[in-house]
């Protein structure tokens, strides 16, 4: 389609000398507005705009919106020019051939790519024809991109300024390459379909890489590549200040103080790019501390916990961060962390509601609690300066190969009871471990010698407080009647 | 109430100084027991949290508790000892020894206080409510001891007796706890009634303290040892101890 211009009205109503003064002034106030491009879009004046008699000539044929070209790979490159784009764009008044080299109204060399990518890449290459970079952003970006991609952040016909998001993609989903000062090197690519499904899809760049923006590109060396890891790290606490700060009490936080760089920190294990929630699948919670964890992992795997979570997907067993925490894990070699083991395994068997699901009791705590071990450790808890070990659940049940109580892999549990007993008490015998008649109440079957006692007393101190009262209120009585 | 002071030339020589000092430090011993103790047994309750916490913590309060309960052990070993040595040897009588008359006297008392009969009964050196005390303390002390030793060790309990079973350690926290329990109810309950808010001996029982007792009180409460230690008979007493008293 052939544009075609008609005069405006105003262009009609003057007279004839002037007309033609008055038409290089309006060509002249034409090519100033349409370098304000959000001039242009906001004050459309197609009367105005004149594409130039080349590019008249080539949106003949390229005005075509079923115009398609097929490549060497199979892709399909679309070769229609909208002439609204191209209206818009601040070289709404080049010739075709001024980007496109070569072509002309009457030459048009046959050319053939082997992808969009490498057609791109051919038409960026013009741009930096004119457009040569010693400085800034665009100066980075031509030394590390082995291949210019203009198109890609400023659109091709449209020429536009580039959007926020598209600033950085234009390099950085290109394979980036630094080299750290300890000679490592590493590429920088963004997948953009990894961004999209993460959790912080609507954030823009700039809001973790700060200090970075569409201007801004400072140029940082890292000693290496988990030096920068460590760093980006820090990004997070800006959002995500309470987490951050509960990670300063954890034992990642002070292991990585002390000078290991290889201990944990937020993109570790909650990804980078492809950030997700910490919780919301348990078996990749779990995986997450496998990859440094992996002893501990196959012990996990094999136990009561860990194999419901992984060969039945149960989400109600505990994983790793249930029992260490997510981002205050502290130490579990301390005797804080032996002492507070009651309650952590209570927060799931002495709830109801989950414990009739699997058919197990919820006295278990309490009958912990209640006995020696249990008394001392709930005071131990309070006093500071405890430093004594006392036998927790994890001492009988083990910690993370905790098995089933009854079943092929309780005897397990019951041969490992005497060991474990005599780590405090050295002296035990054999039948030592029986002096523990379980976590249920003593029954005639079960523990017929406490039974009885307990029985005993419960009607014999009733049975002696009463009559005994009963002698008193008759002796006043009687003192009464006689007075 | 009592007219003690009113017969105050009456006083008959009922406690020496090693009884009353006896007595004494049991009642400081067995305080400190059972403070310490309840507040391990009510564990979960503030005030025996505050208390624990106060002493210096649990193993502070279970050091206390046994290094008392062995002092308490010491005391009953030295008591026994020292009461079968004087029956032995015949330095006194069996007055804390239960016999028929005690059972017959409850019953007679009983009785009375029904208004079944006009009288009480007429009890020696010890009435049968003093020997119920008396031996309640001895027994369930013994009992005490064991298990208290029991708790404490543990392990050496099996290798003294290895046939025993596993359950002996929490049937012996059972016994310890509730005989603990039971102690503490008749001492708080009939002890501080018979020797503090009982009608005849208010505001306070001195004769643990001053080591004598009146004469009337003699008469009253005790008339057969009266009579023994008199000479006289006390057909007419009972007149005055159940009427005379308080006309008198």
């Amino acid at each position: 389609m052939i544009y075609k211009i008609s005069p405006t009205p105003s262009l009609g109503k003057r007279g004839g000398i002037c007309k033609n003064a008055l038409f290089f002034v309006l060509l002249l106030l034409l090519s100033v507005f349409s370098a304000g491009t959000a001039h242009a879009a906001n004050n459309p004046a197609p009367a105005e705009y004149r594409p130039t008699e080349e590019a008249q000539i080539c949106l003949g044929c390229h005005g075509d919106k079923g115009m398609v070209a097929t490549l060497k790979n199979g892709e399909k490159l679309s070769l229609y020019v909208d002439d609204r784009i191209l209206r818009d764009s601040v070289h709404g008044s080049f010739n075709c051939s001024t980007c496109h080299a070569g072509f002309s109204a009457d030459k048009h060399p046959q050319r053939t790519f082997q992808s969009r990518g490498s057609y791109k890449a051919a038409a960026s290459a013009v741009c930096i024809g004119c457009h040569t970079f010693k400085k800034g952003i665009h100066n980075i970006m031509l030394k590390g991109l082995k291949q210019a991609v203009c198109v890609d952040c400023h659109g091709a016909h449209s020429v536009k300024k580039a959007s926020d998001s598209d600033s950085c993609r234009g390099c950085h989903t290109y394979s980036l390459s630094i080299t750290f000062g300890n000679g490592e090197t590493a590429h920088f690519r963004i997948d953009p379909e990894e961004i999209q499904e993460s959790v912080h899809s609507k954030l823009r760049c700039y809001d973790c890489h700060f200090g970075f923006s569409q201007e801004e590109h400072p140029i940082r060396s890292f000693k290496s590549k988990r030096d920068l890891t460590i760093i980006a790290s820090e990004g997070c606490r800006r959002c995500h200040f309470d987490k951050y700060t509960k990670t300063l009490e954890g034992i990642h936080y002070d292991i990585l103080s002390r000078g290991n760089l290889s201990a944990p920190v937020c993109v570790d294990c909650h990804g980078s790019h492809s950030i997700s929630s910490g919780r919301r699948e348990k078996v990749l919670s779990a995986r997450r501390c496998q990859r440094c964890h992996e002893d501990i992992y196959g012990v996990y795997a094999k136990s009561v916990h860990g194999s419901a979570l992984l060969s039945e997907h149960n989400q109600d067993v505990p994983v790793c961060a249930d029992c260490h925490k997510a981002h205050d894990l502290a130490d579990p070699h301390t005797v804080d962390f032996r002492n507070k083991t009651p309650e952590m395994c209570g927060n799931c068997h002495a709830n109801e509601e989950l414990m009739t699901k699997y058919g197990l009791s919820t006295s278990v705590l309490e009958s912990y609690l209640e006995d020696f071990h249990g008394v001392t450790v709930t005071f131990y808890k309070r006093q500071k300066e405890a430093v004594r070990h006392i036998a927790v659940c994890t001492d009988c049940h083990g910690i993370h190969d905790i098995t089933k109580v009854k079943g092929p892999n309780a005897t397990v549990l019951k041969s490992n009871l005497l060991t474990r007993c005599r780590k405090c008490h050295p002296g035990a015998s054999e039948n030592f471990p029986d002096t523990w008649i379980s976590h249920y109440d003593p029954t005639f079957k079960r523990a017929p010698l406490v039974y009885a006692v307990t029985l005993i007393y419960k009607v014999f101190i009733p049975f002696m407080i009463i009559g005994l009262v009963l002698q008193i209120l008759l002796h006043i009585w009687r003192y009464a009647v006689n007075r | 109430m009592s007219g003690k002071d009113r017969h105050g030339e009456g006083k008959f020589k009922r406690f020496g100084p090693y009884r009353i000092i006896e007595h004494q430090a049991n009642v400081v011993v067995f305080a400190v027991l059972v403070i310490t103790g309840l507040s391990q047994r009510y564990h979960a309750a503030s005030w025996a949290q505050w208390l624990v916490m106060t002493l210096g913590g649990i193993d502070m309060v279970r050091f206390i508790h046994r290094s008392t309960g062995l002092v308490f052990s010491l005391f009953l070993i030295q008591h026994i000892a020292v009461a079968a040595y004087g029956l032995i040897f015949k330095k006194w009588g069996p007055s804390m020894i239960i016999n028929k008359k005690d059972f017959s006297d409850a019953i007679d008392n009983l009785r009375y206080y029904f208004g079944i009969t006009d009288r009480p009964a007429r009890c020696d050196r010890y009435d049968y409510k003093q020997k119920f005390e008396y031996w309640g303390v001895t027994v369930g002390g013994v009992l005490m001891v064991i298990t208290g030793l029991t708790l404490w060790f543990p392990t050496e309990i099996f290798s003294l007796l290895p046939m025993l079973p596993g359950q002996i350690i929490p049937a012996a926290k059972v016994a310890h706890t509730n005989e603990a329990m039971l102690a503490f109810l008749v001492i708080a309950i009939w002890h501080i009634y018979n020797s503090i808010f009982s009608p005849e001996v208010f505001p306070l029982d001195t004769s643990i303290f001053t080591g004598w007792i009146s004469e009337e009180r003699m008469i009253h409460e005790h008339p057969l040892e009266y009579e023994r230690l008199t000479g006289e008979k006390l057909e007419g007493g009972h007149e005055a101890e159940t009427k005379g008293l308080t006309d008198d």
